[in-house]
C-alpha cells in the first residue's frame, strides 16, 4: 500500500505542473478536468515556463546519458522557477521524470556531467538538489486535500461500479511508481471511494494495455484490451477509470478492433479520473467527443448527469 | 642495549634480485646493538631455522630480527623456531623487505636497498625496547551453552555431550525439534521426519550431560573465550514441569482458541496447549497472553480443575539461571520470509495462497488436515496445484539476491507427495533453475518429473489473483516461449529462507557480527565457516546459512568438535599483547573504558601511593589487543605490550633519518 | 581521487626554506592496521605493483594506536609527511579504532594547520586487505603531494 508518512508541513498551495506533449495534443479533457478538480480542493496548478518533451518513458530503454538530458533540464527549469516539486498527469511524463530524478540521485557523477552540459553547452541552470516528481494523485491523497475532495463531492457517484486502472507505467520499475509503493499503491482506490462511487477490486489494474504496439501492430493491442475490459467487467465494473492519455486510446478507440476480434464484445465506456472528480464536484460532465464509447448513456441510467440528484 | 641478532633472507632471487642484502647485512652487523648480521639464501627453510637457533646459542642473543617476507607467512615459523633455542618469541620480529620493499621498487635498487636497511634498523629499535611477554592463562570453563533447539542444536549438543562435557539446550518455544519437528516427510529418501528426529529429541532430554532449558531465552551474556557469563530467563509455563504427566486433561476445557504457531497458522489450539504430541520436554504450557487469567486476576479455572495431578499453578514467575559458560554455540535457525512481502502473488490477502511449511503440515499425517490436502478457502480437495519456486529468493527487487538452497529438493517432495495423495491431480512447477546437488537429489527430481509427471515450466510467474473461486497463475515457459495461464485450485509459494527474528538480537548480544541479510557471520567464509570472529562463539545450521538437514547435521557435528578441542586444552592460553596500566600514573578519568570496545577494562578501586583511587584496570582476557586505550590515555598510563609507546617512537627515530 | 581523506589543501602555509626539487626526496613514515592496510600492502608486493620508495612502514595493530603525539614526533624527528591507513569505516578489525583515529587525525589537521604546518603533511586513508591496487595509487599520491609541499623544515629536533 501506498506509504503516506512524508507529510509536507506549509507546503505551498500552488504547484509547478509540468503536461507533457500528449496531454496538450490528445488529452485537453484530461487536462482541463484535472485543473479543475485540482484548483476544487485547494492546489492550484501552474504550468511551469517553458517546459519541454521528457523524451517519454521509451528513451529510457538505453543506457544513454544523453537522453536524461531532456528531463533533469525539466527539473532544473522547475528549480529555477523557485520550487522543489512538480506535479504531472501523464504516466508516462511520471514514469521519465522520476526514473531520471533516480538515477542522478543514485550517481551524482552523472548529474555532473549533464549539469556541465546544460550550463557550458547550453547556456542553462543546472540541477542542484532534489525535485520531486509527483503525480496528481499522490497529491490528493495527502491531507488536506484528502478531505477536501471527500468534502467538495456535490453529486457522489452512487451505484458506478468502476475498476481503477492504473495501467504499467506509474507502478513500475518500483523506484519511479506512485508513493514508491510498487506493485499497489491504492491511491486511485481511495480517491474514488471518497467520490461515493463503488470501486471494484482490478487484479488487472496494473496489467499493461499494450502500450506503443498501437502503432505497429495493434491486434496486440486489441487482444489486451479485450482482457482488461472482461477482466474488470467480471468482477462487476462497469467502466474503467484510467489516468494516461495512452491507456484511454488502446482501451477505447481500439474497442473496434476489440469488436472485429471478439464479435460478442459489448463496449465498456473508458473515463479519466480526473473526468470522475470533475462530475463528482458538480464542475463538468464527460462529453462523448474524442472517446469512441460514449459514457453518457451509463451516467444518464444512474442519474449522475442532467439535473443534480 | 640487547644483543640483537639480525637475519637477511635472499628469498631466493625475491628479495636478493632487487635488494643487495650483503650490503644490508654488513650495514646492520655496524648498527650499534646489533651483535650478529648474517644473509641466508631463504630463511624460513630447515637450514635456515637451524641457522638461527645456532645462532641464538652461539652469540648469546637477546633478541631476533629477520628481515624477509610478509610476517603474515612466517611469523609463526620464526616465532617457533626462536622458541626452541630458548629466546621468547616477542622479543623476535620480522621486517617485511619484500611484499613491502623488493617486490614494489624493483627498478631502484639503490633506494631499496636504503629502505630495507631502515626497515631493519627499525625492527631492531623496536625490539631494543621491547620486553619478553608471556601468554596469559585464561580459567576454561569446560561447559558449553547451545543456543536453539532445533536440529543444528540438537545435533551440537549431543556431540558435546557425548563427548564428556556439560551442555546448556536453550530454547524458546515450549518444545525443541525445530522447523524439523514440523516437516512430514525429508527428501530425499522420503523419511518421515518425525520419526528420524523423535530420537534425538529424546536423547537429548535422557542425556545424563545435557539440561534442556525450553521456553527459556538467553538475557545477557558477558565475558570472553572460556569464561562466559550467562543469564537465562525461563519463561513461565504455569504448568509444573515436574508434576504434569502429559496426560492432555486440560485441553478440551479450555475456552479459549487461538492460532497454533506449530501448525503454520494453518490450525489452532487452546491457550493451554502441547505443540505436538512428541513434544520435548512431554509436558503442556499454558500461554497467559492467550488466556482469560492475567498475572493479577484468575477468572477461569477450568484447567487447574480438570487437571489430576494438580500442575497448573497461575502464578508461576519468571526464573533467572546464570551459567558459566566455556562456550556458545548460536543455532538459532531459520524462518520464511511473509507472503505479504509479494505484492504481485497477493500479498497474503488470498487464503488459498500458502508458503511451503503451511502445505508441510497439511501433508503430515498428524497436521491440521490429517494428512489430506485442501484449500484454506474452503476446505475441497484441489484438484490443480501450482508450486511457484524462488519466491523472493534469487530476487534483489521483492526480497533477496541469494538462493535459499532447499527449495527446488522440497517443492519437488511436495509435488510429488500431493500428486500420490490426490488421483487424477496436476502438479505445476514454476521454476528458474532446479539445484539437487547432493547426494540423490538429481535422481528424486528426475523421478518427479518423469514418474510423477509435475509439468516442469521454467519461468517466473508474474502474478497470482483470485477469479471466481479459481486462482489465475500468471506465468511463463521460457523454453517453448509461450506465456502460461494456469487457473489452479491451490498456490504453494516457496518463500525464501530468512534467519529467524531473534537472532538479529541475540547477535548484538555476543557481539557477533551478521551480514546484511542478517544471517550470522562466520570467521572466515572458506575455511572457518563454524566459528565467529567472536573468540569461543561458534555456529551451527540456517543461523549461518540456508542449508538441508544433512549439511546441519554435518555442520553442527563440525562445531560440537571444535567446542571439544577447545574443552580439550589443558589451559586456555590468551596473546599477551593486550592493554597493560601503570596505576602510578593512572588517574582514573575513564577515557580509556570509553573507546574499548570490549568493555575490557573497568574501573577498580586501589590504594596508589597511600591515596584510595579508582584506577583502570584491564581484563586480559577481554583485551583484543587494539591499543586504542593506549593511545586514548592523557596520562600515558594505559599501555600496549608489544607496541608500546617507547617501542613506536623507537622506531619513528629510527624511520625520521633521512630518506 | 582515491577515497583517502583529508586530500583537499585547505589554504596550506608553505614551509619556511627554499628547497631544491631535484635532490630531496620526501621521507614519509606510515603507520598501517595490521588486519586490513597491511595486508592491503602485501598484496600490493605480491601483485608487483610499483610505487616510490619513500614510504616505511610502522605496523601497529588498529589505527586507533596512534596517539596523535606519534604523528608530531614523526614531524619532528625527520619525516617529510605522515601517512596513516587503517581498515574502511565499519570493517575496522576491532569494531570502531578506525572512527577514532578518523576523529583525532582531523582535529590534528586542523591544529596543525593553526600553528602553520601544511596539512597535507599528515593524511590518512581507508585501505582494505583487498586493495592492493588502491595501497599503491594511496603511496603514489601521498608522495607527490609531500614532493609539492617540500621538505618539513619547521620544529624539527636536534639530533
Amino acid at each position: 500500500m501506498a506509504d503516506r508518512t512524508a507529510i509536507i508541513i506549509a507546503e505551498p498551495a500552488s504547484i509547478p505542473y509540468f503536461p507533457g506533449c500528449t496531454l496538450k495534443s490528445h488529452a485537453p479533457h484530461f487536462e482541463r478536468s484535472a485543473l479543475a478538480s485540482a484548483g476544487a480542493v485547494g492546489l492550484e496548478l501552474v504550468e511551469m515556463p517553458r517546459w519541454v518533451c521528457c523524451g517519454t518513458v521509451y528513451s529510457m530503454a538505453t543506457d544513454d546519458l544523453m537522453h536524461q538530458v531532456a528531463p533533469v533540464r525539466n527539473l532544473a527549469r522547475v528549480q529555477a522557477a523557485g520550487s522543489e516539486r512538480v506535479v504531472t498527469l501523464c504516466s508516462m511524463c511520471y514514469g521519465t521524470l522520476k526514473q531520471a530524478a533516480a538515477l542522478i540521485e543514485r550517481e551524482p557523477a552523472k548529474l555532473e556531467t549533464i549539469n556541465a552540459f546544460l550550463t557550458r553547452d547550453a547556456g542553462e541552470p543546472a540541477l542542484e538538489g532534489r525535485v520531486r516528481v509527483m503525480h496528481l494523485l499522490e497529491l490528493l491523497a495527502e491531507e488536506p486535500r484528502a478531505r477536501a475532495l471527500q468534502e467538495a463531492v456535490v453529486r457522489p457517484l452512487t451505484g458506478l461500479r468502476v475498476a481503477p486502472y492504473y495501467g504499467c507505467t506509474l507502478v513500475r520499475p518500483a523506484e519511479a511508481s506512485l508513493a514508491g509503493a510498487g506493485e499497489n499503491p491504492g491511491l486511485l482506490e481511495e480517491v474514488l471511494a471518497a467520490l461515493g462511487a463503488e470501486v471494484v477490486p482490478n487484479p488487472y489494474a496494473t496489467e499493461c494495455c499494450g502500450s506503443y504496439h498501437t502503432a505497429t501492430n495493434p491486434e496486440i493491442v486489441a487482444r489486451r484490451a479485450h482482457a482488461i475490459i472482461e477482466g474488470a467487467r467480471a468482477q462487476g465494473a462497469e467502466v474503467l477509470a484510467v489516468s494516461c492519455p495512452l491507456c484511454d486510446f488502446n482501451l477505447d478507440r481500439r474497442q473496434a478492433e476489440v469488436r472485429r476480434l471478439y464479435p460478442h464484445f459489448r463496449p465498456m465506456p473508458i473515463l479519466y479520473f480526473t473526468e470522475l472528480i470533475a462530475l463528482a464536484l458538480g464542475l463538468e460532465a464527460p462529453a462523448a467527443e474524442g472517446r469512441l464509447v460514449d459514457p453518457r448513456p451509463l451516467l444518464a441510467r444512474l442519474a449522475l448527469v442532467g439535473a443534480a440528484a | 642495549m640487547k644483543r640483537v641478532g639480525v637475519f637477511v633472507c635472499h628469498c631466493g632471487k625475491n628479495i636478493a634480485r632487487t635488494v643487495d642484502v650483503e650490503r644490508v647485512a654488513k650495514e646492520l652487523g655496524a648498527h650499534p646493538g646489533v651483535a650478529f648480521s648474517q644473509t641466508y639464501v631463504y630463511m624460513c627453510s630447515e637450514p635456515g631455522q637451524a641457522l638461527i637457533r645456532e645462532k641464538i646459542a652461539e652469540q648469546k642473543l637477546e633478541a631476533v630480527v629477520i628481515a624477509a617476507c610478509s610476517p603474515t607467512l612466517h611469523a609463526m615459523t620464526f616465532g617457533r623456531a626462536v622458541e626452541k633455542a630458548g629466546l621468547n618469541r616477542y622479543l623476535m620480529d620480522m621486517a617485511n623487505i619484500r611484499e613491502h620493499c623488493s617486490w614494489v621498487h624493483a627498478d631502484d635498487s639503490a633506494k631499496a636497498t636504503a629502505k630495507a636497511a631502515a626497515l631493519v634498523k627499525s625492527a631492531v629499535s623496536k625490539l631494543q625496547q621491547g620486553r619478553p611477554l608471556t601468554p596469559i592463562r585464561v580459567p576454561l570453563t569446560r561447559r558449553a551453552v547451545v543456543i536453539g533447539g532445533g536440529i543444528a542444536g540438537i545435533q551440537a549438543a549431543l556431540d558435546i555431550a557425548n563427548g564428556g562435557h556439560e551442555v546448556y539446550l536453550i530454547e524458546k518455544s515450549p518444545t525443541i525439534g525445530g522447523h524439523m519437528a514440523q516437516l512430514s516427510e525429508t527428501f530425499p529418501t522420503l523419511d518421515c521426519s518425525s520419526c528420524i528426529l523423535t530420537p534425538k529429541m529424546v536423547e537429548v532430554k535422557q542425556h545424563p550431560n545435557i539440561h534442556l532449558l525450553t521456553y527459556s531465552e538467553v538475557k545477557e551474556v558477558s565475558g570472553a573465550i572460556g569464561n562466559f557469563h550467562v543469564t537465562i530467563e525461563r519463561k513461565p509455563r504455569y504448568v509444573l514441569e515436574n508434576l504434569c504427566t502429559g496426560c492432555g486433561d486440560c485441553v478440551p476445557v479450555c475456552p479459549v482458541v487461538v492460532h497454533n504457531e506449530f501448525e503454520a497458522g494453518m490450525g489452532s489450539r487452546k491457550a493451554v496447549y502441547i505443540p505436538f504430541p512428541q513434544a520435548v520436554p512431554s509436558v503442556y504450557t499454558l500461554d497467559m497472553d492467550a488466556c482469560y487469567n492475567t498475572d493479577k486476576l484468575v477468572v477461569c479455572e477450568n484447567c487447574y480443575k480438570a487437571c489430576g495431578p494438580k500442575a497448573i499453578n497461575y502464578l508461576m514467575e519468571p526464573e533467572i539461571i546464570e551459567i558459566e559458560a566455556g562456550a556458545i554455540v548460536l543455532a538459532t535457525g531459520y524462518d520464511l520470509m511473509p507472503i505479504a512481502k509479494i505484492d504481485e502473488y497477493g500479498a497474503d490477502a488470498y487464503e488459498d495462497v500458502i508458503d511451503s511449511l503451511q502445505f508441510e503440515r497439511m501433508l503430515s499425517a498428524s497436521g491440521p488436515t490429517g494428512g489430506v490436502v485442501r484449500r484454506p478457502s474452503d476446505g475441497k480437495i484441489p484438484k490443480e496445484v501450482v508450486f511457484i519456486q524462488c519466491s523472493g529468493s534469487r530476487d534483489p527487487a521483492h526480497g533477496v539476491p541469494y538462493c535459499s538452497r532447499v527449495c527446488c529438493m522440497y517443492t519437488a517432495k511436495h509435488a510429488l507427495l500431493y500428486r500420490h495423495s490426490v488421483p487424477g491431480s496436476q502438479a505445476y512447477v514454476f521454476y528458474i533453475d532446479i539445484r539437487s546437488d547432493g547426494k540423490g537429489y538429481e535422481e528424486f527430481v528426475q523421478r518427479a518429473i518423469e514418474d510423477e509427471k509435475i509439468l516442469y515450466l521454467r519461468g517466473k510467474v508474474s502474478k497470482v489473483f483470485r477469479e471466481g473461486d479459481k486462482l489465475i497463475v500468471w506465468g511463463a515457459d521460457t523454453l517453448s516461449g509461450q506465456q502460461v495461464e494456469v487457473a489452479a485450485d491451490l498456490v504453494v509459494l516457496a518463500m525464501a529462507i530468512v534467519p529467524n527474528e531473534a537472532t538479529k538480537a541475540l547477535a548484538r548480544k555476543l557481539k557477533v557480527t551478521t551480514d546484511e541479510w542478517g544471517f550470522l557471520s562466520e570467521a572466515h567464509p572458506k575455511l572457518r565457516p563454524v566459528e565467529t570472529m567472536t573468540a569461543g562463539v561458534y555456529l551451527a545450521g540456517a543461523a549461518q546459512a540456508p542449508r538441508d538437514i544433512p549439511d546441519t547435521v554435518a555442520q553442527a557435528s563440525g562445531t560440537a568438535s571444535k567446542v571439544l578441542s577447545l574443552f580439550a586444552n589443558e589451559e586456555l592460553l590468551h596473546d599477551p599483547q593486550v592493554a597493560s596500566v601503570n596505576s602510578e600514573l593512572c588517574r582514573g578519568c575513564g577515557y580509556c573504558l570509553a573507546v574499548c570496545a570490549y568493555s575490557a577494562i573497568s574501573l577498580e578501586e586501589r590504594l596508589v601511593r597511600g591515596h584510595r583511587m579508582q584506577v583502570a584496570t584491564v581484563n586480559a582476557a577481554l583485551c583484543n589487543g587494539c591499543g586504542t586505550c593506549a593511545a586514548t590515555c592523557l596520562s600515558g598510563a594505559i599501555d600496549h605490550l608489544g607496541f608500546t609507546d617507547k617501542q613506536i617512537l623507537a622506531q619513528i627515530e629510527q624511520l625520521g633519518e633521512g630518506a | 581521487m582515491s577515497g583517502a581523506e583529508h586530500r583537499q589543501p585547505q589554504g596550506a602555509h608553505v614551509a619556511h626554506g627554499a628547497h631544491d626539487a631535484a635532490e630531496w626526496t620526501p621521507n614519509i613514515v606510515a603507520f598501517l592496521c595490521n588486519w586490513c592496510s597491511y595486508a592491503g600492502a602485501d598484496l600490493a608486493g605480491t601483485r608487483r605493483l610499483q610505487y616510490p620508495p619513500h614510504v616505511k612502514v610502522i605496523k601497529v595493530m588498529c589505527s586507533g594506536r596512534i596517539n596523535p603525539l606519534f604523528v608530531l614526533n614523526a614531524l619532528q624527528q625527520g619525516a617529510d609527511g605522515v601517512l596513516i591507513s587503517g581498515c574502511h569505516p565499519g570493517d575496522c578489525h576491532y569494531q570502531q579504532g578506525n572512527y577514532i583515529a578518523r576523529r583525532r587525525i582531523t582535529l590534528l589537521r586542523r591544529l596543525l594547520e593553526h600553528i602553520g604546518v601544511d596539512p597535507r603533511r599528515v593524511q590518512m586513508s581507508w585501505v582494505s586487505a583487498a586493495e592492493g591496487q588502491k595501497f599503491a595509487q594511496v603511496i603514489r599520491e601521498v608522495t607527490e603531494d609531500i614532493r609539492q609541499v617540500g621538505p618539513m623544515g619547521q620544529f624539527r629536533r636536534a639530533r
